[in-house]
């Protein structure tokens, strides 16, 4: 289903592989720079209306205590201040079903370079850019790293090999943490119990995702969210140790004239 | 996944059945015993390797799956009575799946696995004699002949091992890797790779006589016969090449995806080649005419099998796992198993 997306990837790790001293860490790694330079506007997008949400704790505090004991006229009034200050609360979703096609795009591609069962790799055989310098010959690609067979999923015989799923999982939980907008203890909204369950269940799944894949989609995670989590800390440290709560207010101040 | 494979010795037709082994009379198809009989009480894996038929025995092999969450699959040889299909040994010492079959010689077996290893197990016990490891996974099924175990690894190198201990004797590095069993004739083995290359190999000194290029991977092994080495490369070229020289002879495109190399008849007039969507190719090996072509209705991936006047192919996702057809014409004689109109 997503081998339209898989067989260029497939042909990228290929191209990396011939480039980068035939390593194919170095390879998996190079595409994900490439994945993350090309969702890029996508991830600022949904870092910056993170952040946006953070500016506006105050307000939303305000609200919460002022109608504590009336939850639908404080989901209304919450509703009303994301309305009035441009925010989509779930807009940080977004960005993550898209890349959806991406990963799934990956596995394949991992799949065809790395293969572990002999179906994959004669399929993958008619879809080789032979045009590509280099890539005659190529696959399957050396698939060890560090004892681990980068073409299987994390296994017992290489124990070892858990700790990247672990990894995703830190660097995932990390990420989601930074990147949610906080709660306060007191908000028992629908949308900031979502929001809480998100930041473990998302890095729970993934986990358990590269718990079933090759370990090599785990590298791609793990480079991944270190990326965004290097990112998401260079534009801070840009715009400065900003006083979120009070642009936020200024901000809505502007917006309501 | 994988694809499946059959022999034929004597007037029995062996063959690994997904989840089981079975013996077939090889002229009517119907089953002298398998292995195991009740596959859904007695899980013995999924067989996907050609068995290998010896003195009294039948080695085989399969993927037992994970039995739990985390559990990993098991990989398992397993060595059947030749007459009954009862279990006489089986060894489960390695990491990787098993891709192709083992062969053969003297008082061993030896099989590549997916774990990077050659084992050679012994024939009576099933004990460990040696292993020897590869750079990659060894996906090819070895030749044996006069004491030397000749082996493709996925590392890009053909091994020549000393059958009795494993040692190596010579290595020949390509651009690409080896998936395919050699052909031998006259000291020289014909191997092709997934450089796109097909090579001729000195036996003995692990030098290269020639090589020949194709437009894709060669995965199955070539054949030869007089003095003419035929070989099919994935994307369905067939090429017939002058054995001394490396020069081309004919070449016929059949356009469609091949995984085994190809069979030839007894007599050597033709050149049978399975393809992935399930057409049957007879070829007149003297020009590459496409004499007649069948359609079996799944994936033919393995190699046909062909004894005396009769063609077996094997395929998967069709009606039939086996079929029987007369190797002048394709006619089907017989199919297993057997559909029961309802």
């Amino acid at each position: 289903m997503f081998d339209f997306i898989a067989y260029p990837m497939a042909n990228l790790i290929l191209l990396f592989y011939t480039f980068l001293g035939h390593s194919t860490i170095a390879a998996i790694a190079a595409l994900t720079i490439l994945i993350n330079a090309l969702v890029l506007p996508l991830t600022l997008s949904q870092q910056k209306s993170a952040r946006k949400m953070q500016g506006f704790q105050p307000e939303l505090e305000k609200l919460q205590k002022k109608y504590a004991k009336d939850k639908e006229r404080l989901a209304q009034e919450q509703m009303k201040l994301y309305k009035e200050a441009g925010i989509n609360p779930m807009g940080g979703c977004l960005p993550l079903l898209i890349q959806m096609p991406i990963w799934f795009g990956l596995i394949n591609a991992i799949r065809y370079c790395i293969p572990s069962t002999p179906l994959d790799l004669f399929q993958f055989s008619h879809h080789i850019y032979k045009w590509l310098p280099g890539v005659v010959g190529l696959v399957p690609l050396q698939s060890t790293f560090l004892g681990m067979d980068l073409g299987r999923p994390p296994n017992s015989v290489q124990w070892w090999s858990y700790s990247l799923p672990i990894l995703v999982f830190a660097t995932s939980w990390l990420q989601q943490k930074l990147l949610t907008p906080p709660t306060t203890s007191d908000d028992k909204s629908q949308a900031a119990t979502m929001s809480q369950q998100m930041q473990i269940m998302m890095p729970l799944m993934m986990m358990f995702f590269t718990l079933q894949y090759s370990t090599g989609l785990s590298i791609y995670f793990v480079i991944s969210n270190l990326i965004r989590l290097a990112q998401y800390y260079l534009v801070r440290r840009d715009r400065g140790d900003e006083k979120a709560g009070s642009k936020g207010e200024t901000q809505l101040k502007q917006r309501k004239q | 996944m994988s694809w499946t494979g059959l022999v034929t010795v004597g007037e029995i037709l062996y063959a690994a059945d997904l989840e089981q082994v079975v013996a077939l009379n090889a002229a009517d198809g119907k089953p002298l015993w398998a292995f195991p009989k009740d596959p859904k009480e007695d899980r013995r894996g999924v067989f996907t390797v050609t068995p290998a038929v010896g003195e009294g025995r039948v080695i085989a092999a399969s993927q037992v799956p994970a039995s739990g969450f985390l559990s990993q699959p098991k990989n398992v040889v397993w060595a059947l009575d030749r007459d009954t299909g009862s279990l006489l040994w089986h060894f489960d010492g390695a990491a990787g799946q098993y891709v192709e079959g083992g062969a053969l010689g003297g008082d061993l077996f030896i099989i590549g696995n997916s774990d990077g290893n050659v084992y050679a197990l012994d024939v009576e016990s099933g004990g460990l004699r040696w292993v020897f490891e590869t750079g990659h996974r060894v996906w090819a099924t070895p030749l044996i002949a006069s004491d030397r175990v000749y082996i493709g690894s996925m590392d890009r190198h053909l091994y020549a091992l000393n059958l009795s201990d494993g040692k190596v004797l010579w290595d020949f590095h390509t651009d690409g890797a080896f998936a395919s069993t050699p052909a031998l004739q006259d000291d020289t083995l014909y191997v092709g790779a997934f450089d796109d290359r097909l090579y001729a190999i000195d036996a003995h000194a692990g030098t290269e006589h020639w090589r020949f290029g194709s437009a894709n991977w060669f995965w199955g092994g070539p054949v030869v016969y007089n003095d003419t080495v035929y070989a099919t490369d994935v994307s369905g070229n067939v090429y017939a090449v002058d054995a001394e020289t490396g020069e081309q002879v004919w070449h016929q495109p059949l356009n469609v995806p091949v995984r085994a190399g190809p069979a030839l008849s007894e007599d050597g007039s033709q050149l049978f080649v399975g393809s992935q969507n399930g057409i049957l190719y007879a070829m007149d090996t003297s020009d590459g005419f496409v004499l007649w072509s069948v359609e079996s209705g799944g994936q033919v991936l393995p190699m046909p099998v062909v004894s005396g006047s009769v063609i077996y192919e094997l395929m998967i996702n069709g009606p039939h796992r086996i079929r029987a057809l007369h190797a002048d014409n394709g006619r089907e004689i017989w199919a297993y198993p057997h559909v029961v109109e309802e």
